[in-house]
């Protein structure tokens, strides 16, 4: 579904941090992109969710040109989840997730709560809809991030490091529970952990230096980075 | 909140406005408008009836029936009054004003309507038998603190020993106990005052000097400052001036109504005090609103300084800076007298601007501490740049920036103490005209002073539990 031809961008210091990317993401349920810092996976990310816009290239949702789609409809089709998750902190669960949906789609405040709790208990985290985000965990704080893309009902969403600031325990728990989510919108992880990458997603592929070093099934790919 | 609270009643402090500007119309040619300061018993001050009464009121009030027009009185401080007269606030200060030279160079002077000067007064038994004052060698003559006479008498009667007491009352308690000889004061307050207090003082030997009393009008005001001059001479002649002297300087009767000075009755000073602080808070109220309105789009573009808004941005800049590195007395004066404006206006536009300033500062604070990510998580839900603003970053932003913006709200209701120079009758003014018939700045400075209290001290207290709330609820971001 994610098409990305001649893609390169580089930063105003002149450091390039992709080279000339040519993929093309089948449609799955969870894809990882791996790679240390530096690697370009978050520029690719960043790239892919329309922040930054490439120097070169092209990159296509469905054989759109998402560079060509208009704003609203791109945002509605590409959920972002950050690294740092920013939930909006002066409103609860349940505000953070019915704001987008009654804005841009002008749902009245009571069908969107109600389709919000529909999602909260399909996440399970129902019982956190009236807390403010200071007011929850690490983990459930993910969830929420995710639940509020969700909303939207977006084809694809790009998840940001969703495991770096959570513990190992809770990294177990958040992979099974992503990998057995039942949901139309299909995932593009990016992570430097390989761990996490295994569990959680089926195909994957892994970058160095903003170029792909190998790239399908999630357990070739991480052989073959074991080798290298 | 109180501001949202605030813009939506917007309507009710427009009318208040319209209203109060109402009161401030501009002087029309049936009216004659003059301005004293209402401190100087007996020549203007507040009569136990709250009205403005005194030697110069009935002089205002006979020129202008011989005017055939309508008097209008305006109180001011000393300090600003000629200022306030050259930039056409009032036609003429009938305020016991000496006439000197310096004072010429700007304003014109009828003829004098009455003199005085400084005397020396002595207790009637006379008990160190002195007739003038070059036999008061080695004496102790009194002053009161602060007034001219003290130089006067140290620079010309070195001999003298010259005692200075802090009030009339201090003095007149000294002569009782013979603890003086005699002591040195205007000859027409002394009088008075003395009438007044039911003493056996009386004045001995000439004035030391004589100050002539005159109306300034400006230079352009010919035909006015003729009319006076005719005025005046005409009630010197027909005894009309005779008859205003010994209402408050004659030696017989005491004129009714105008002695009990001391004797303003409760209601009326309670009536003042709260008049005052109406304006007062009605002031504060109205330029807080305005401020805050415009703190808003000067925040953001303080904030937002580059491309296209670069240019405003740096120009919004140095005028916040300026205002707020200029004091608030000085650009009052400048609207006022500068640019003419009306005392209300004036002082509303002036607190309004002030308030924007210190209150864009804060609220610059509270967007720059909403975390980038923020914004960013609203552009990818797809948000529009308004909706940004309005639904994620202002509430952050304003809630940061809120115990601040109260602290400015304290800092601004103080500052309208400040429009009392510009002549607004707010509670300073009020509490000052009724300290110049009680002669109790002790007592109605502090009940001033705890009245303002009690608005900035619960706005204190709420500005510190919204601080500890948001604190608790972690909105301070890194």
């Amino acid at each position: 579904m994610i098409k990305i031809e001649n893609l390169s961008y580089t930063y105003g210091d002149g450091t390039q941090a992709i080279k000339n990317l040519n993929i093309s993401f089948p449609s799955e349920h969870i894809f990882a992109i791996m790679g240390f810092s530096g690697s370009g996976k978050t520029t690719l990310l960043n790239c892919i969710s329309r922040f930054i816009k490439p120097q070169q290239g092209k990159i296509f949702l469905d054989n759109q040109n998402i560079f060509e789609m208009d704003v609203k409809s791109f945002r509605e089709a590409i959920g972002v989840v950050f690294q740092a998750l920013n939930l909006f902190p002066h409103m609860t669960v349940l505000e953070n997730m019915t704001l987008a949906p009654c804005r841009l789609r002008r749902i009245n405040e009571k069908d969107a709560k109600n389709s919000a709790r529909e999602m909260l208990e399909r996440l399970g985290i129902l019982e956190l809809a009236d807390h403010y985000p200071s007011q929850v965990s690490g983990g459930q704080a993910q969830r929420v991030a995710i639940g509020r893309g969700l909303m939207l009902k977006p084809r694809l969403m790009l998840l940001d490091e969703p495991t770096s600031a959570l513990d190992a325990r809770t990294t177990e728990d958040f992979s099974h529970w992503i990998r057995e989510l039942q949901s139309d919108t299909n995932f593009i992880v990016v992570t430097h952990d390989l761990e996490f990458a295994r569990t959680a997603a089926s195909k994957g592929m892994f970058m160095s230096e903003g170029e792909i070093v190998e790239s399908g099934n999630i357990d070739g790919v991480l052989r073959h980075i074991k080798r290298g | 909140m109180c501001f949202i609270m605030a813009m939506k009643r917007l309507k009710v402090p427009v009318l208040l406005m319209s209203m109060v500007c109402a009161i401030t119309l501009s002087a029309t040619s049936d009216e004659f408008v003059t301005a004293l300061t209402g401190k100087f018993p007996p020549f203007n001050y507040y009569n136990e009836g709250g009205d403005l009464a005194g030697f110069d009121v009935d002089v205002s009030r006979e020129i202008a029936k011989r005017l055939k027009k309508e008097l209008r009185i305006v109180t001011t401080e000393w300090d600003g009054i000629i200022a306030g007269l050259l930039a056409g606030k009032y036609d003429a200060i009938v305020a016991s004003m000496a006439i000197t030279p310096e004072r010429k160079q700007s304003v014109n002077f009828s003829e004098p309507y009455y003199r005085s000067g400084a005397q020396m007064f002595v207790h009637r038994d006379n008990p160190n038998h002195i007739y003038s004052i070059d036999e008061c060698s080695g004496l102790r003559i009194a002053v009161v603190l602060g007034e001219t006479y003290q130089q006067f008498l140290e620079k010309n009667y070195p001999d003298i020993e010259v005692v200075t007491l802090k009030s009339t009352v201090s003095i007149f308690e000294m002569m009782e106990q013979q603890r003086i000889a005699g002591f040195v004061t205007d000859r027409l307050v002394g009088l008075w005052q003395i009438k007044n207090a039911g003493r056996s003082f009386v004045p001995v030997g000439e004035m030391l000097y004589t100050e002539s009393i005159g109306i300034p009008v400006r230079k352009d005001s010919n035909k006015l400052l003729k009319q006076i001059n005719r005025s005046i001479s005409d009630m010197k002649v027909d005894g009309t001036m005779d008859k205003i002297y010994q209402k408050y300087f004659g030696t017989v009767g005491v004129a009714e109504g105008e002695s009990a000075v001391g004797g303003m009755t409760f209601s009326i000073i309670a009536n003042k005090l709260l008049k005052g602080f109406a304006i007062t808070l009605l002031i504060a109220f109205l330029a807080i609103s305005l401020g805050f309105l415009f703190s808003i789009p000067t925040g953001l573009l303080l904030v937002y300084n580059s491309g296209f808004w670069a240019l405003p941005s740096r120009i919004i800049r140095m005028f916040v800076d300026f205002i707020r590195g200029t004091p608030v007395l000085i650009q009052l004066l400048f609207v006022w007298l500068g640019l003419g404006l009306k005392a209300f206006p004036a002082a509303i536009i002036t607190l309004g601007i002030c308030a924007m300033c210190y209150m864009a500062e804060a609220v610059r604070a509270g967007l720059i501490s909403v975390a980038p990510g923020q914004a960013l998580a609203a552009r990818a839900l797809g948000l529009s740049s308004f909706d940004r603003f309005r639904f994620v970053i202002w509430p952050q932003a304003f809630r940061i920036a809120l115990p601040s913006l109260m602290n400015n709200v304290v800092a601004l209701i103080k500052d309208t103490a400040l429009v009392s120079i510009i002549s607004i009758p707010e509670l300073i003014r009020e509490a000052q005209s009724i300290i110049s018939v009680t002669f109790e700045p002790h007592k109605y400075y502090l009940i001033a002073a705890l009245m303002f209290f009690a608005v900035t001290f619960p706005l204190m207290k709420l500005s510190g539990r919204i601080e500890r709330a948001i604190q608790a609820k972690g909105f301070k971001h890194d």
